[in-house]
């Protein structure tokens, strides 16, 4: 199929035209709106669905096979943190702080749009490796611990420098920032592996590998059948904050707009290169591409507020949930999909041959 | 009945700096507190809706005079640059002072 046509027919899936709607609400400023604790619950429900799937297939698969694309995953989702860094601190001149959130917030995943891409498989009537649910929990820290360590560490080279010039006084208070400094890493690294949503992935994720597909079946219509519905409700949650977003997007500016939609696009089809060249199927290769094509914005302020506080909020949350996520559930997952489909028809046998030797 | 005369600390401010707030207070010795959601408008637009972490929380504090101005000092110093933050500070009488 066409890409066009591909993009066209996603354009009028429910979850799609959901958003579109959301979207319209908010600009008509209905006061229609999910109540919260719905909009709570359902990302926690997304990724208990996500992870029991995740779960039952690695039972079937084991584990061996997803140890090298997770580290894979692992490797670009740095490499690609540390590139949007030098990207926007040299080429769009954002301060070291906003550089480091923003890079972090591209370089991490969301699992709203993990979500979304499972059920635009699902549409397309193509499974995907379940061991991608690990990866997805695996890779949410990453991005963020690597931009809070090279933050701090940029930080505190500049308080000592600031201590050489000041010699004697006041000492006692930048010792006291140069101690913050240290346990902030700590903190969030325990923060974040004890947050929700790595708990409740990794929890959904064992027990579906406890119960296998017997012990799936009987709640498998809770979290089978209405996995798309659910995602519908949640479209609707997303659209409208989405939609309340629109005049901040002014804000952010022409280098942040084009950002939120080439990187992610250049990200997505290198994870589907690469993941195919792994031996992933067409709809892992997709999966696999939009884990590093999506940006965070759920978990990111949580993190970012407390670990980058002097980072603007508004900058990376509005780019991430008003330009990035419409794009890649819109325009990015069937590109990523017509890509794998190519790749996957012609040289997926040779490719997979040639790095299982370059490899092994 | 005798009131005895403390002072009340409100805080307004962007539900993720609740707990830096917290921890200053309890840098000082001050266990107790009162904190709820709450939504309103300034210089940072309308916040307290949409996303759960841009929520807006108030938190009170009942304490002794001799500390309030090392506390506000703590957060004025730390949170004020990079948070949404209000504070103010009035008079309150309780019955039993022996708890603040």
């Amino acid at each position: 199929m066409d890409i066009l046509e591909l993009i066209q027919s996603n354009l009028l899936t429910p979850i799609i035209l959901f958003f579109l709607f959301g979207i319209i609400a908010a600009r008509i400023k209905s006061d229609l709106k999910i109540p919260e604790a719905i909009s709570e619950f359902l990302p926690i429900y997304l990724l208990a669905a996500i992870g029991l799937h995740g779960g039952i297939e690695m039972r079937k698969t084991g584990f061996e096979e997803m140890l090298v694309p997770m580290l894979v995953a692992i490797g670009l989702s740095l490499l690609f943190t540390l590139n949007h860094y030098q990207i926007l601190r040299r080429l769009g001149k954002f301060n070291i702080f906003d550089s480091y959130a923003l890079a972090s917030t591209y370089g991490a995943v969301g699992a709203v749009t993990f979500s979304v891409g499972l059920s635009f498989l699902k549409n397309q009537g193509v499974t995907s490796e379940g061991y991608l649910a690990a990866i997805l929990a695996v890779l949410e820290p990453v991005a963020f611990i690597l931009a809070i360590f090279l933050t701090n560490m940029a930080v505190s080279k500049q308080i000592r420098t600031k201590k050489q010039s000041f010699s004697g006084d006041k000492v006692s208070d930048i010792d006291m920032g140069m101690k913050e400094t240290k346990t902030k890493l700590s903190q969030v690294l325990k923060e974040s592996i004890t947050g929700k949503a790595i708990v409740i992935l990794l929890g959904s994720i064992v027990i579906g590998y406890i119960i296998g597909e017997e012990g799936f079946e009987p709640i498998s219509i809770v979290f089978d059948d209405l996995f798309t519905g659910a995602i519908v409700i949640f479209m609707i949650e997303m659209g409208i904050i989405a939609g309340q977003r629109l005049e901040d997007i002014k804000k952010v500016g022409v280098f942040l707009t084009s950002f939120a939609i080439i990187m992610p696009t250049i990200n997505g089809i290198i994870g589907v290169l690469v993941s195919t060249a792994l031996g992933l199927s067409l709809g892992g290769a997709v999966m696999f591409g939009l884990l590093l094509a999506s940006a965070s914005f759920i978990a990111a302020p949580a993190v970012l507020r407390h670990a980058i506080p002097q980072a603007n909020p508004s900058l990376y949350i509005t780019s991430a949930l008003g330009i990035t996520f419409p794009y890649n559930i819109i325009v990015l997952l069937p590109i990523m999909f017509t890509v794998s489909t190519w790749v996957h028809g012609e040289e997926a046998i040779d490719l997979f041959n040639y790095v299982s030797k370059v490899f092994i | 009945m005798k009131l005895y005369d403390v002072k009340l600390l409100t805080i307004t401010c962007e539900i993720l700096a609740q707990k830096n707030v917290i921890d200053i207070l309890k840098n000082h010795e001050i266990t107790g507190y009162t904190s709820y959601e709450v939504d309103g408008n300034g210089e940072k637009g309308l916040r307290g809706q949409g996303i759960q972490a841009e929520k807006n929380v108030k938190v009170e504090v009942i304490m002794r005079e001799e500390k309030l101005s090392a506390v506000i000092e703590d957060i004025s110093r730390t949170l004020f640059p990079d948070f949404t933050i209000i504070l103010y500070v009035s008079d309150v009488g309780v019955v039993r002072t022996e708890k603040f």
